[in-house]
């Protein structure tokens, strides 16, 4: 059965995935949160909030969290995007114009609010959750799903394939966050 | 006698200096012509996204002024970008838009509310350090050094006719995953 992650594994590995990326360099703030809320990380979010060692900017929509994604990339600095299914669907436009022909890295936490704990996402009620990783599969990212603690691995190594890929790479979050 | 936007972004392109820019649509064809060099990215294939692309730059780059040559219509397409904006509030952005009132690019349809949208009054509602217009080449002239070292977030609305050329007729220019690698070169080296 998946499990919860709670926020401050996620920020710590955050931090771990930044610390990373800027090698000898570490310095703060370690790294960039482009978020647009959502409701199934809103404990990340909130935890975020009070973390000095990564700046975070709330965005009104997940196009404008790609564009400003790509500048702080071609500036030097790292950064993840924390959307929510639908805001996916919203700006695959981005997603294809920014990350996959300008060949921008882009590392995507993607929230799927109303997954049944009881069930595989493709077999959702809810068309929302369904169709995420299938859209993924179209536009060819390459995604895995945390569904407990034990999978936070897979955002280093998500992020680290975004950056080798030089395009877009996802790591979708099976249950709300606690 | 609205401005011609060749003639202002000549202006610019003379005093830039080691500015970012950031242009999109009509006033790209023009600007690589004046400005051919690797500290400018055109917003190409994701239309609305220059000001936010300006924005992650001008983070990136806290000590280097970024420019946006942005649409009217364009920015409409993303017009929460101005409060995303004002609420990361880069004092190194300068938002300037090109409004001629028209999707020139696709054959020049008037945008939603013409040359009547007021984006000076939305700049400043959503929190820009500063916003005016400017519609008068002379004017522009004048101010424009204050524009390039003003605190920003800073949006100034530029009333403008129409382009020579428009990325439809005028395909020519680097593709954009080559400026985005020719600009991270840049701005990386430079520490």
């Amino acid at each position: 059965m998946p499990e919860s992650i709670p926020a401050p594994l996620i920020i710590d590995t955050l931090k771990d995935t930044f610390r990373e990326a800027r090698g000898a360099s570490a310095r703060e703030p370690l790294g960039w949160i482009l978020s647009v809320p959502d409701t199934h990380q809103k404990t990340v979010l909130a935890a975020l909030d009070k973390e000095r060692a990564l700046r975070v900017v709330t965005c009104a929509t997940e196009d404008e969290a790609n564009a400003i994604g790509a500048g702080l990339w071609i500036g030097g600095e790292p950064c993840v995007l924390m959307i929510q299914h639908a805001g996916l669907y919203a700006s695959v436009n981005t997603l294809r114009g920014v990350s996959m022909d300008g060949r921008v890295p882009m590392f995507y936490l993607i929230g799927l609010l109303s997954r049944e704990r009881d069930r595989e996402p493709r077999e959702s009620r809810h068309s929302m959750v369904r169709f995420c990783s299938p859209l993924l599969n179209t536009f060819g990212v390459p995604h895995a799903i945390m569904e407990g603690p034990d999978d936070v691995h897979f955002i280093p190594e998500y992020f680290r394939l975004s950056r080798e890929r030089r395009g877009p790479a996802a790591v979708l979050v099976g249950l709300e966050t606690s | 006698m609205a401005m011609k936007p060749e003639d202002v972004l000549r202006a610019i392109a003379a005093a830039r200096g080691d500015a970012i820019c950031v242009p999109t649509m009509t006033t790209s064809p023009a600007w690589r012509t004046l400005a051919p060099d690797d500290l400018s990215i055109g917003c190409v294939g994701f239309m609305g996204g220059a000001s936010s692309l300006g924005l992650g730059l001008a983070l990136a780059t806290p000590t280097r002024r970024v420019i946006v040559f942005d649409g009217d219509g364009s920015l409409l397409m993303q017009l929460g970008s101005l409060a995303t904006i004002a609420g990361a509030a880069p004092r190194n952005l300068t938002h300037l838009l090109f409004k001629n009132g028209v999707y020139h690019t696709s054959g020049a349809q008037e945008i939603p509310g013409g040359l009547t949208v007021d984006f000076v009054t939305m700049a400043k509602g959503a929190g820009y350090r500063k916003a005016y217009a400017v519609t008068e080449l002379d004017d522009f002239k004048r101010r424009l050094p204050s524009m390039l070292t003003d605190e920003g977030p800073l949006l100034v609305e530029l009333h403008t006719g129409l382009a020579d050329k428009t990325p439809m007729t005028d395909r020519s220019g680097v593709p954009f995953n080559q400026q985005v690698d020719n600009l991270r070169t840049r701005l990386t080296k430079a520490g």
